[in-house]
């Protein structure tokens, strides 16, 4: 099974109302995330612009980069669902596992000295239905989640329905991220190499 | 792709040394993770999947349904709670619009709820005001103190030294703050919003066809979200941007609509994220929207691209206007009766008989009302000519004449847009079967009553009222007419017409008012004109009223008026205030020159769940209210669906928000042993007690009682009203054999808002009988409008020194003043942010992200600069702001945090207002921006924010029985 989500960026308003969903859910110290929202642009010239927002969380690749250089075996790949987990008593925090993940979606936890991602609530997964917090409260409607290979999910669904305008991330290190993100040319051109605008830059 | 060299069973001891390190990290004092109440599932999610399959998630957790108060649009949610505490909120996948969707402005109340900043108990000032420094005492205490101070200063100063405020998020007390003044026999109440926000939407819709406005973000636009609606083609969303402010709600109704393939043109200086998924977006310069909505008309007019049929029958464009500047029906409809000596009116007195120019007889000619099959005219809409000596042009003709300047080419140019764009925007609408969604943009400003008088009417040129998939349309089965429609004036459903003999009906005769203002029988019932008298008095010395008498609409004063008079004394000086809401120095206009006059006001009376600005600066006393997941409320309609907000919790000596003020009434009558003098009875309608609150709320439910409720809510909740959905509802024949029309004057839709003038010059229909003095008129139709302080070289107005026009909005993160000590909102949205265009901050050395002082004619204030080519290169952009940390106990030099960030240290409250409802300037004025550097007391880094984490004593705090 490939569990993951799709993510209609149509409709997505960067709300980060996903953002707290999982910050609530799972318990996540100020400063500590297992996702987070980026603005694509706008790009252009005003008043001749667009822009879309990137919703990003681990992308629940199938070959996770983060795994192989896990030097003790905490990041490991659920067998029946796919989903990438992180066995948090093996863990030691020693960050390896972010040079693995191109994507950024890892981040430290200070306080646990362990790393946190998105587990799409895997904690959930025995629920009456299996739904993360961010897709259950999203205000756009735009978070699609479930079994990519069960031609029947809400996933493949959106997939089919969503033809030329479904997109995934780059993939130079061969990872095969399952996460997709439809968005079509009427409201932004995808960017392959997007410049995400952040609002809070360190200096 | 090669495994791991390192196998699972290898690291058994790697996994004990891990072990060793989490213990650690969990032992770190202050962390929520350390103290956060338990919840089932997230200790699996702590462990990730390392153990047995995880049990349900939900397991030990009580479910229970509220709604979320976050803000006005109160989303259907669901609580789990565990030992008595709420540990998760999520969106009730059952509401109808928001279909499970909770934004995180109400995701955050779990920590505002258990927030360290919370107050339980009443709150007496024990320092100087601003030194935040304080002492608990008894609610009886509390109670006594406040009503002695208001009975002495009534005594001594008189009915009119007692004011009230309301406002500035989580307010719920609409009703409440309206009537508390009247229980004082004052007029003063004050609303930063009202003028400003909603009010002159929601007054000139009522004016203008007596029905719902086209407000998409405060639950009024409900028509276009119907999960069936199959004929909404297109929605133009004009100064609002749904999904920031109604994240959940109207947010996400209109990316459902998108996803329809519904049309969307946007008219926004900023590039919202509804521009940004817009077919059309026209980035307008703050404050210019009437020139905007004028090449509209004139665009429409000139291509004929209204609803002729429509305008001629349903609205009053064909009516002949008198131009005669000595009649006294200058600038109003001709009667029929007063140029043609004999005519004879077959329709009732109540609807009475214009004149139009008949294109059947060319000739002007009487115009009744009528079914437009049964019309015996052809009104022309567009006329000008003489009758008997005497010029006359239709309605429709001055509409024409004020838009015909406005080509596209010149609104381009003063809206700094492309008219190749307005054309696109303009078919866009026309072409599509639809309707326009306001939001309060226009709200903020000289042009407050212009744009919804043009927008409305707009939709009604085009037809589009009443109808399957527009906005305007009246809701609810009460819509449904069975005689001619009326409306009361004075309050939100006028019931302070009846109840104490003020204010026309309007839509009976003038005879048939006189007899009503006797309390005589009439076609609209009966008033009970007993307090007449004093009521009548209170409007008419109401502050602001001659020159702003809109504000009647809720019963509202002029707030820079008010301000002046704190000031002066002129013409009465208020002296002791009871505010019911939020930080009144965050939420006003000007706010410094608020600030300066609280040394003049004796005595100040707040109430909230958290001490803001305004309650160290000003406030004597505070009483602590609920949070939401504490009060019992019958939520906002969703569609045709009423929530339940239950009572889930309760800690402290909170109280629900209508509380403290009845208490203190209650006293009050108690002192002067049972009457206020010259106070209005019943004067405050307002539950004094959480039984009366959940009465109240049980009955707006259906229950009989709350113990009915709660025993079975499931079988009350959601309250579905019957035959909401309603449509052609002016079309129906009524029981004086005509259709039912509109509850207007003419019984028409008054595109004209030919009331308004009438309105000007005597308080007609609110202040009535006696009449309020005389203005100069309102303008009945839209006028071209230029901000009073222009960006333009050449405007009047225009000052180099500030060459930026500002103008505001919301994030998503807060409503209104709300949630700034929400930690999770403030770690991603930590300090207030000004948009500047990336070429416009490059001229002045400024990146993203620095630190800028923006400064207007009133002030300065700090923001960091996020650079966008989403605003035009003179606008700047920012959203309100205050900041709670500046005076966290951790800080050194403790500030009240309402001058470091808060734009409305910027907003301009002083003259030109908006003629009808004296709205001041929040948006549209101009700046100057400069690089500089962090205030101090500010927080940004996500840590920061943790002093706002809640803590361990407000999780264990008890649940408290009601203290009333």
């Amino acid at each position: 099974m490939k569990y993951c989500l799709v993510v209609d960026l149509d409709r997505c308003s960067g709300c980060d109302s996903c953002v707290a969903a999982c910050k609530h859910e799972n318990t996540l110290n100020l400063g500590v995330y297992r996702n987070h929202v980026s603005a694509v642009g706008p790009m252009g010239t005003f008043p001749d612009i667009e822009m879309y927002w990137l919703p990003m969380q681990c992308q629940q690749c199938e070959n996770p980069g983060c795994i192989e250089v896990c030097p003790t075996g905490a990041s490991y790949r659920d067998e029946g669902t796919g989903v990438v987990l992180v066995n948090q008593d093996d863990c030691i925090g020693c960050e390896s596992c972010l040079t693995g993940c191109p994507y950024g979606v890892r981040y430290m936890n200070p306080a646990t000295n362990t790393i946190e991602k998105c587990t799409l609530c895997f904690h959930r997964k025995n629920d009456e239905t299996w739904e993360p917090a961010c897709v259950h409260n999203c205000c756009a409607g735009a978070r699609i989640f479930g079994d990519l290979d069960d031609p029947d999910s809400a996933v493949s669904k959106a997939v089919a329905a969503a033809g030329e305008n479904v997109h995934a991330l780059q993939d130079p290190a061969s990872l095969s991220p399952t996460t997709v993100y439809i968005l079509s040319e009427k409201i932004a051109t995808w960017q392959d190499d997007p410049e995400e605008v952040k609002r809070y830059e360190k200096k | 792709m090669p495994k791991s060299n390192l196998t699972r069973r290898k690291f058994v001891k790697m996994s004990a040394l891990a072990g060793a390190a989490t213990a650690v990290g969990a032992s770190m004092a202050g962390s929520l993770a350390a103290c956060a109440p338990s919840v089932s599932g997230n200790e699996m999610a702590e462990t990730g999947g390392n153990t047995a399959e995880p049990t349900n998630s939900k397991e030990g957790l009580v479910a229970m349904k509220t709604t979320c108060h976050g803000c006005m649009n109160t989303c259907p949610a669901i609580a789990y709670l565990k030992d008595d505490v709420v540990v998760k909120l999520e969106g009730n996948p059952e509401a109808p619009t928001s279909r499970g969707s909770m934004c995180i402005k109400g995701l955050n109340q779990l920590h505002t709820m258990y927030s360290p900043r919370r107050i339980l108990h009443p709150l007496r000032r024990a320092g100087e005001r601003g030194e935040n420094k304080w002492e608990v005492i008894s609610w009886d205490e509390a109670v006594t103190e406040a009503a002695t101070h208001i009975k002495e200063a009534i005594e001594k100063y008189g009915n009119y030294s007692f004011f009230a405020s309301v406002g500035g998020g989580g307010a719920y007390s609409f009703m409440e703050s309206m009537t508390l003044p009247m229980a004082f026999g004052s007029p003063t109440i004050f609303e930063p919003g009202c003028a400003q926000c909603y009010l002159p939407r929601w007054v000139i819709a009522k004016l203008f066809y007596g029905g719902h406005d086209q407000s998409i973000c405060d639950n009024c636009v409900q028509e276009i979200f119907r999960p069936d609606n199959e004929e909404t083609q297109v929605v133009v969303v004009w100064g609002a941007q749904p999904s920031v402010s109604q994240t959940a709600e109207s947010g996400r109704g209109m990316a459902e609509l998108r996803a329809k393939g519904v049309k969307t043109v946007v008219v926004d200086p900023n590039f919202s994220p509804d521009a940004a998924k817009a077919d059309v977006w026209l980035p307008l310069r703050p404050g210019t929207d009437t020139k905007l909505i004028l090449s509209w008309y004139r665009y429409i007019f000139e291509n004929e691209l209204y609803d002729a049929e429509f305008t001629k029958y349903w609205t009053n464009l064909p009516f002949l206007i008198d131009m005669d500047s000595s009649s006294e029906r200058y600038k109003l409809p001709v009667l029929a009766k007063d140029i043609f000596p004999d005519f004879k009116q077959s329709t009732p007195a109540n609807t009475p008989a214009y004149v139009c120019y008949d294109l059947k007889t060319n000739a002007v000619t009487p115009f009744e009302f009528s079914a437009p099959e049964d019309a015996t005219v052809d009104p022309e809409i567009f006329w000008e000519g003489e009758y008997n000596g005497k010029t006359y042009k239709t309605a429709g003709q001055l509409y024409r004449e004020e838009a015909d300047p406005w080509t596209l080419e010149r609104a381009a140019e003063e809206c700094w847009l492309q008219a190749d764009k307005i054309e696109e925007a303009i078919l866009t609408y026309a072409n599509n079967w639809g309707g326009i969604g306001h939001g309060v943009a226009t709200d903020q400003g000289q042009q407050a009553s212009e744009a919804p008088i043009g927008l409305m009417g707009l939709d009604s040129i085009m037809g589009r009222i009443n109808k399957p998939g527009v906005t305007l349309t009246q809701k609810g089965e009460s819509t449904v007419p069975t005689s001619r429609p009326v409306t009361y004036n004075n309050g939100f459903s006028g019931m302070f017409s009846p109840m104490y003999g003020i204010g026309a009906v309007v839509g009976l005769s003038d005879e048939e008012n006189e007899a009503w203002a006797r309390g005589e029988e009439t076609a609209a019932g009966q008033a009970d004109v007993s307090q007449q008298k004093l009521a009548n008095k209170i409007l008419n010395d109401r502050l602001g009223m001659k020159e702003h008498k809109g504000l009647y609409g809720w019963c509202h004063s002029h707030i820079p008026t008010v301000r002046n008079a704190i000031a002066t004394g002129e013409p009465y000086k208020p002296r002791v205030w009871f505010d019911y809401s939020g930080n009144k120095l965050a939420m006003l206009g000007n706010a410094k020159s608020w600030y300066e006059v609280f040394p003049e006001i004796d005595y100040i009376i707040g109430q909230y769940p958290m001490l803001t600005s305004f309650h160290i600066e000003a406030c004597d006393l505070v009483f602590p209210l609920r949070e939401w997941l504490e009060e019992p409320m019958a939520a906002f309609n969703q569609q045709d669906t009423t929530w339940l907000q239950n009572e889930l919790v309760h800690i402290g000596e909170t109280v629900s928000h209508s509380i403290p003020a009845a208490q203190i009434v209650n006293k009050c009558r108690e002192l002067w042993g049972g009457h206020i003098p010259n106070g209005l009875e019943p004067g405050l309608i307002s539950d004094a007690t959480e039984a009366e609150v959940k009465q109240s709320v049980a009955e707006s439910m259906g229950a009989p009682d709350w113990e009915t409720l709660q025993a079975d809510v499931d079988k009350y909740n959601p309250k579905i009203a019957p035959n909401y959905w309603q449509y052609y509802q002016h079309e129906t024949i009524v029981d004086d054999g005509l259709p039912a029309g509109f509850a207007t004057e003419s019984r028409k839709i008054e595109t004209y808002l030919q009331i308004a003038v009438k309105m000007a010059r005597t308080g007609y229909p609110y202040c009535y009988p006696e009449p309020q003095e005389a203005c100069e008129d309102y303008h009945p139709i839209v006028h071209a409008i230029e901000p009073a302080e222009s960006p333009v070289e050449g405007m009047d107005g225009y000052d180099a020194e500030y060459p930026f026009v500002l103008t505001s909005g919301r994030v998503p993160y807060f409503h209104h003043g709300t949630m700034r000590h929400a930690p999770f909102s403030r770690e991603l949205f930590p300090t207030a942010e000004i948009r500047i265009n990336p070429a416009s901050a490059a001229e002045l050395g400024i990146e993203h992200m620095d630190w800028v002082k923006v400064t207007s004619r009133r002030g300065e204030v700090h923001a960091r600069a996020y650079l966008t080519e989403g605003v035009h290169p003179k606008t700047v952009w920012m959203e309100r702001f205050w900041n709670p940390e500046c005076y966290d106990a951790s800080q050194a030099n403790p500030t009240g945090g309402w001058r470091e960030c808060n734009v409305n240290v910027l907003t301009k409250n002083d003259a030109p207002f908006n003629e009808i409802f004296g709205s001041y300037t929040n948006r549209g004025f101009t700046v100057k921006i400069e690089k500089s550097t962090k205030p101090d007391n500010i927080w940004v880094e996500p840590e920061e924010f943790e002093p706002f984490m809640p803590t361990q004593e407000m999780y264990a705090e008890a649940k408290t029985k009601d203290v009333f």
